[in-house]
C-alpha cells in the first residue's frame, strides 16, 4: 500500500506541474453554465425565466378552472405565465411558432370524471425546440396534478358542497381563485394534524414545495453538474492515458523490475483518477456555489455522492482501457465514448427529451446516475432514494475497478519488453 | 550470481532463444553481443522476469526466478534503452521517486542522490525538470535511476545509444564503478568497441543461440593471432575460393560475392595474394588489414558484420 501511495503522490506531482489540460477541462463547465444561465435566465438572480404555458380548457367546468388556477397560485405565479387559448388548433399553432414552452389541454368531461372518481387525463404538449423550460413545466404540472388529486380525495366532502354551490351560481374567476387559495391556506393550517396518516401524499407535496420555494433546481444546478460529469470523465481519462504512456515510455517496465507489483500500479492509477476527480468535482461544486449560488443540498450526502460518482467514473474509465492498446486508440475511442455517453446520459440535454427506449439506454451511463444523485440531493429527495443510487454507483465502480485490475494486469504485461 | 540453464523461448515459429546456458559471477560485467533479433533482449527480459521461458531455469543469487520473483526484483536494477523517467519532474524528484520505490528513504537516499548528481556533473541543475536536459544528460539520469539503490544485479539494455563520446565515457565509468562495488552487470549491445572496453566476458549471440562465450582474449583465439584482411572487389565467391585455396597459410573467415575476409600473416601473404587476383583478371576495389578483434570473431562466427 505504501508503494501505491508513492505512485499516487508521484502522479499528483506530475499533474500539478503540468496542469494546463485539467484547468482547461475545469473551466469549460463553468463557462457553459455561464452561457446557459445567460441564455435561459437572469444570471444575477439565478432563477428560472417565467415559463410561458398555453392552456386550452375544453371542459370549462369548475374543476378545470380550479386546476388551471392552481397552476398560477403562490410562488408558481412567478414561474408560470398561463395564457388561455380558445381552441386546440390555435394553441398548437402558437406552440409551433415557439410562442410558448408547453401547452396544457383539458379535455371535455374532465370535471365529470373527477367528480365521479374516474381517472381523468390532462394532455401536456412540450415545445420540442426548447430544452429545459418544457421539462420544468412538465414537472410543475405533474406536481400540481398530484396535489390536486390528493386534495380532491381528502376534501371530497367539502368539494361536493362546492360543486352543489357551483351548480347554483355562476362562479367567477375571482371566486375560483379565492377558493383555491382558501383550500391551499387551509391545507397548510391543518397539515400537521391531518396529513401524518397519509404519508405518501404529504411527502409528494412537501418535496415539490421545497423545489419550488428554493428555486433550488435552477438552470445552473442542472447545467453545472451535467457538464461537469462529462469533463470529469475527460480528466480521469487523462490519468488513464498515463497507463499506456508509462508502458510506451518504459517507466512501467522499470517499475516492474522493482518490488512493485503491476496490480499496485493499476490500482494507483484508479485511485489517482478517483482522487483527482473528487478534487475537481469539489472545485466545480464550490465554484458553482460561489458564482451561481447553487444550493447543492445536504453537504454530507453531497460528499458521499461525489465520492461514489468518482469511484464509478474511475472504474468505468479503467474498464474501457481494458479494450485499448495504444495511446492513439485511446485518443480516438475515449473521446467518442465520453461524448456519446454525455449525450445519452443527460449531460447535454435532459433525457426526458429522448424517446422512451433511449431513456432506458441512458440508465447505462455514468452521467445519468451522477445527475440523478445530484438532482435528488438538490431537490431534497428522501435519503433512502439517494442511498440506492450512491450504493449502486459505489458497488458498480468497485466491481469495474476490480475487473479492470485483473484484465489490465495481463494486458500491460504483454509486450512490455521488446 | 546469475545462472542460466538450457533457456529457450519461442514466439510462434520463431525460436528467439535456443538452449542458452551460462553463468555470471558476482561483480562481473557480462555482455551479450549480437545483431538485432539475435535474442539478447528476449534473454534479458526472461532474466528480469518479464517473460516466462518455455523451458530452462534462471537462478539469481541461488533463487529461482519463478519461485521468488519478488525477492529477486528487490535486488535488481534496470537501465532500459528508452528514457524511462518522468520528464515533468526534476532530476532530484525522479531519483527520489525511483529510490523510494526500491525501498530507500531518509538520509541514505539523500546522500545517494547527491553523490550521483555530483558524479554525473549535474549538481546545480538537480531542480530543473528533465525535459530541459540535453539527450546526454538524460541518458546519465537514466543510468543513475538504475543504480541508485545499489542493485546486486544490474540489467543494461544498450544504454549508450545515440550519445556523445563524453557521456559514453561517463556512463561506462559509472558501470565499472558499480561493478567494483559488487554489482553484477549484464549488458546488451551491438557496439563491438564498447563490449571490448567494458565487458569482462562476452557472449556472442545470433539467431537465439550463444555462438561463443569468454573473455576478449579467449574469443580472439577463435580467429587465431594472425592478421585479418578484408578484401572487396569484382569477384564471385567461387573465384575467390579458387585463388585462396591455392595459397597456403590463409584461413577463410567469411566469403561471398565481392567480399572476402581472411586470416593470414599479412606481411608475407598479401603481395602474393594480390598478384593472384590480378593474374586472374580480377580488380580489387579495397583491402584493409586489421589486428584480430571482436569484430573479426563476430565475422568468423556469424559470417556477417555486426552492422549488417
Amino acid at each position: 500500500m505504501k508503494r501505491v501511495f508513492l505512485l499516487i503522490g508521484k502522479d499528483f506531482k506530475r499533474k500539478w506541474k503540468n496542469p494546463v489540460v485539467i484547468i482547461g477541462f475545469l473551466l469549460i463547465p463553468i463557462l457553459f453554465t455561464f452561457i446557459f444561465g445567460f441564455i435561459f435566465g437572469s444570471s444575477q438572480e439565478n432563477v428560472l425565466p417565467t415559463i410561458k404555458v398555453l392552456s386550452v380548457d375544453l371542459d370549462k367546468s369548475l374543476v378545470s378552472r380550479l386546476y388551471l388556477s392552481s397552476l398560477t397560485q403562490g410562488e408558481l405565479k412567478d414561474m408560470i405565465h398561463l395564457q388561455a387559448v380558445p381552441s386546440e388548433d390555435e394553441a398548437r399553432s402558437l406552440l409551433d411558432k415557439g410562442k410558448a414552452s408547453a401547452l396544457i389541454i383539458i379535455p371535455s368531461k374532465f370535471g365529470e370524471k373527477v367528480w365521479s372518481g374516474d381517472p381523468a387525463e390532462i394532455t401536456l404538449i412540450k415545445n420540442p425546440s426548447e430544452q429545459f423550460l418544457p421539462q420544468i413545466a412538465e414537472e410543475i404540472t405533474e406536481t400540481t396534478s398530484l396535489v390536486f388529486s390528493a386534495l380532491l380525495q381528502i376534501f371530497s366532502e367539502e368539494i361536493s358542497q362546492i360543486k352543489a354551490l357551483s351548480e347554483q351560481i355562476d362562479a367567477s374567476d375571482q371566486i375560483i381563485s379565492d377558493l383555491s387559495i382558501m383550500i391551499k391556506d387551509r391545507i397548510e393550517g391543518i397539515e400537521k394534524y391531518v396529513f401524518p396518516p397519509v404519508v405518501s401524499i404529504k411527502q409528494v407535496t412537501r418535496e415539490k414545495e421545497v423545489e419550488i420555494e428554493d428555486a433550488g433546481y435552477s438552470i445552473h444546478s442542472y447545467i453545472l453538474p451535467a457538464i461537469s460529469i462529462m469533463f470529469i470523465l475527460f480528466i480521469c481519462n487523462i490519468v488513464f492515458e498515463d497507463l499506456l504512456r508509462e508502458k510506451e515510455k518504459g517507466t512501467l517496465l522499470r517499475m516492474t523490475i522493482s518490488p512493485l507489483r503491476i496490480s499496485e500500479f493499476i490500482w494507483s492509477k484508479i485511485l489517482t483518477s478517483a482522487l483527482i476527480g473528487i478534487f475537481c468535482t469539489l472545485f466545480l461544486i464550490g465554484l458553482g456555489s460561489i458564482l451561481f449560488s447553487i444550493d447543492w443540498g445536504r453537504p454530507g450526502i453531497l460528499l458521499i455522492i461525489i465520492l461514489s460518482l468518482n469511484i464509478l467514473i474511475a472504474g468505468f474509465i479503467a474498464f474501457l482501457y481494458t479494450f485499448i492498446r495504444t495511446e492513439r486508440q485511446a485518443g480516438a475511442l475515449m473521446s467518442s465514448v465520453i461524448v456519446v455517453m454525455a449525450l445519452l446520459g443527460g449531460s447535454m440535454t435532459p433525457i426526458s427529451n429522448f424517446p422512451p427506449f433511449v431513456q432506458k439506454i441512458s440508465r447505462f451511463t455514468v452521467n445519468y446516475w451522477g445527475l440523478e444523485a445530484f438532482k435528488k440531493n438538490i431537490i431534497g429527495d428522501s435519503v433512502p432514494q439517494i442511498w440506492v443510487i450512491v450504493f449502486g454507483m459505489l458497488i458498480m465502480g468497485l466491481l469495474l475497478s476490480i475487473a479492470s485490475s485483473f484484465l489490465l494486469k495481463n494486458k500491460l504485461k504483454k509486450g512490455l519488453y521488446g | 550470481m546469475l545462472k542460466i540453464s538450457h533457456l529457450s523461448k519461442s514466439f510462434g515459429k520463431v525460436q528467439a532463444v535456443d538452449d542458452v546456458s551460462l553463468e555470471v559471477k558476482e561483480g562481473e560485467i557480462f555482455g551479450f553481443l549480437g545483431p538485432n533479433g539475435a535474442g539478447k533482449t528476449t534473454t534479458i527480459s526472461m532474466i528480469a522476469g518479464l517473460l516466462t521461458p518455455d523451458s530452462g531455469t534462471i537462478q539469481i543469487d541461488s533463487m529461482d526466478i519463478r519461485n521468488s520473483p519478488q525477492e529477486i526484483r528487490g535486488i535488481m536494477g534496470v537501465v532500459p534503452q528508452d528514457m524511462a523517467f518522468y520528464e515533468e519532474l526534476t532530476a532530484k524528484e525522479n531519483l527520489r521517486f525511483w529510490g523510494q520505490l526500491q525501498g530507500m528513504s531518509g538520509k541514505e537516499l539523500d546522500q545517494k542522490i547527491h553523490y550521483y548528481l555530483d558524479k554525473i556533473g549535474l549538481k546545480g541543475r538537480e531542480n530543473e525538470p528533465l525535459k530541459k536536459y540535453s539527450g546526454g544528460m538524460k541518458r546519465r539520469i537514466n543510468l543513475i535511476i538504475g543504480l541508485i539503490h545499489s542493485p546486486r544485479l544490474l540489467l543494461l539494455d544498450e544504454p549508450t545509444i545515440g550519445i556523445d563520446v563524453q557521456t559514453k565515457i561517463n556512463i561506462l565509468d559509472l558501470i565499472r564503478e558499480a561493478s567494483t562495488g559488487g554489482t553484477t552487470a549484464v549488458y546488451t549491445t551491438h557496439n563491438l568497441v564498447e563490449a571490448e572496453e567494458l565487458c569482462d566476458r562476452i557472449a556472442i549471440m545470433d539467431k537465439g543461440k550463444i555462438l561463443a562465450l569468454g573473455t576478449l582474449n579467449e574469443l580472439i583465439q577463435i580467429v587465431g593471432e594472425k592478421d585479418i584482411a578484408l578484401i572487396q572487389g569484382e569477384f564471385s565467391a567461387d573465384q575467390a575460393q579458387q585463388i585462396v585455396t591455392k595459397e597456403k597459410g590463409i584461413d577463410v573467415i567469411t566469403m561471398k560475392d565481392g567480399y572476402l575476409a581472411i586470416s593470414l600473416d599479412a606481411s608475407k601473404k598479401v603481395p602474393g595474394l594480390m598478384e593472384s587476383f590480378f593474374n586472374s583478371g580480377i580488380s580489387i576495389n579495397d583491402i584493409s588489414l586489421k589486428q584480430p578483434n571482436l569484430e573479426s570473431v563476430f565475422l568468423k562466427l556469424t559470417g556477417k558484420e555486426l552492422r549488417e
